[in-house]
């Protein structure tokens, strides 16, 4: 039973870890312009890889090695804004105005 | 302010120096080397001596810097009056920025240029050490934005005493950066390892030892508090799973905006200056902002934030300032989290592309 349970609350992790994968992908590919991708850029990492590492921490049950995916993510959270700064802080200083909606609303970009 | 003023125009012969001061090991001798070369120009000196708040005197911490400022102040007077040994040297003192509250180097130089203007003062003498509040030391940034108010500095040439000394610090101080640094180096390394093994603990205390005499001085370039620190670590661990809340309500919020097919993103760049002190506290804010998809840090230059939001609930999210209170419960506690929203104290705006 309890098996059972933790079967799937693997699964469901993995499975919310990678669709948040996917919408960061589809964030990427969509988004006008570098700002607005870096911010679906961390997706990947806070959630997608998040949930994931949970999956991983359930998977291997209580052990020494479970210690190391929370460490993990730690750094992950760590480096993630990091980064997403020094992406960001580059294409300003590289003069990159950020897109802004102007008449259409459609938020294609242009 | 002691005084806000001088006497009428400004004579020919009268020199006017301020010397900003913080409690540093050279203050005093900064001080002295102002009064002599002051003396050896003119006869007539007038020494303004002032000491540059960071906080605002209305919050809590505000209160005991004033009294702070004030001893050092009167003890600088009796310096001067020292050095002068009988030349006519009149000297004003001043407090500066008790009713703002002075983020970066930019604030400090346009603080000290307006009280220049003010009172017509010639040049700047300072202290190379010098280091306003408990922030990091910021001399070298606070030239360049003298330069840019167009004031002219000197740095006194001060004889250090060898650099390891200012870090370190005395006794007790030296001992709890050691102490620090080797609990956390200790504790890191027997979570790697095996803490049921004894060879662990062995090399374990041998490696923290190591890390904790040659890097304790690196890793806390400021004075540890024996109540404070602890309580900072405590507070910051339960700030992690507010952060964690926060960063899911983002994320889901910023998922459905990007799979709706018409997309509704409203992209802009606002501006917030963060209440928080530079040095950790502004870095765990800056990255908090950036880990919440949806605000994006591109600049943390100072406590001047630049921050690209991606749709509009981040951005109010961000303007009503959750995190930035939050980040001030870690550091400050809880009194000094009840502020003013970013938003109440105008703080926060939309700008446009062009003033990155």
């Amino acid at each position: 039973m309890i098996e059972t349970i933790r079967f799937w609350a693997i699964v469901a992790l993995v499975a919310f870890g990678l669709f948040f994968t996917f919408v960061s992908v589809v964030g990427v590919i969509r988004l006008p312009d570098v700002y607005a991708r870096s911010h679906t850029a961390s997706q990947t990492d806070t959630l997608g890889a998040g949930l994931t590492l949970a999956a991983v921490a359930l998977a291997l049950g209580w052990q020494h090695a479970t210690v190391y995916t929370v460490l993990l993510l730690f750094f992950v959270f760590i480096t993630n804004p990091t980064a997403a700064h020094a992406i960001a802080r580059s294409a300003a200083e590289s003069g990159i105005v950020p897109y802004e909606n102007t008449v259409d609303e459609e938020g294609e970009s242009p | 302010m002691y005084n806000d003023g001088r006497a009428e125009g400004p004579t020919v012969a009268t020199e006017r120096l301020l010397v900003p001061l913080s409690e540093t090991v050279t203050v005093r001798q900064t001080v002295g080397y102002a009064v002599r070369s002051g003396l050896e120009r003119t006869d007539d000196l007038e020494c303004h001596l002032v000491v540059a708040m960071p906080s605002d005197r209305e919050l809590p911490e505000g209160t005991s810097e004033v009294d702070e400022a004030e001893s050092l102040l009167s003890k600088a007077e009796s310096w001067v009056e020292e050095d002068a040994e009988g030349s006519s040297v009149t000297v004003e003192t001043a407090v500066l920025g008790a009713d703002e509250y002075l983020f970066g180097p930019r604030d400090f130089a346009r603080t000290f240029a307006s009280y220049a203007a003010a009172h017509d003062v010639d040049r700047v003498v300072l202290d190379p050490e010098y280091q306003p509040g408990s922030t990091a030391g910021i001399i070298q940034p606070l030239e360049r934005e003298l330069e840019a108010a167009g004031l002219a500095y000197e740095e006194a040439p001060v004889e250090r005493p060898a650099r390891h000394e200012r870090l370190i610090g005395d006794g007790t101080q030296r001992f709890d950066r050691l102490f620090a640094t080797f609990v956390i180096s200790y504790g890191f390394y027997m979570i790697l390892g095996d803490p049921t093994y004894w060879f662990d603990w062995v090399t374990g205390a041998a490696v923290a030892g190591i890390v904790a005499a040659t890097l304790a001085n690196v890793t806390f370039t400021f004075p540890l508090d024996r109540v404070q620190s602890p309580l900072r670590t405590v507070r910051f661990a339960l700030y992690i799973p507010y952060l964690l809340y926060e960063i899911v309500k983002a994320n889901l919020a910023i998922s459905v905006v990007i799979l709706r097919p018409s997309m509704p993103i409203d992209p802009k760049l606002t501006r917030v200056d963060a209440r928080v002190r530079s040095g950790l506290p502004l870095l765990a804010l800056a990255n908090s902002i950036t880990l919440t998809p949806g605000t994006l840090t591109v600049r943390a230059d100072d406590q001047r934030l630049i921050v690209h939001s991606l749709i509009a609930d981040a951005r109010e999210d961000l303007f009503d300032g959750s995190l930035e209170r939050a980040v001030r419960f870690v550091f400050h506690g809880r009194d000094s989290a009840a502020i003013a929203t970013p938003r109440e104290r105008d703080d926060a705006e939309i700008i446009g592309g062009e003033e990155l």
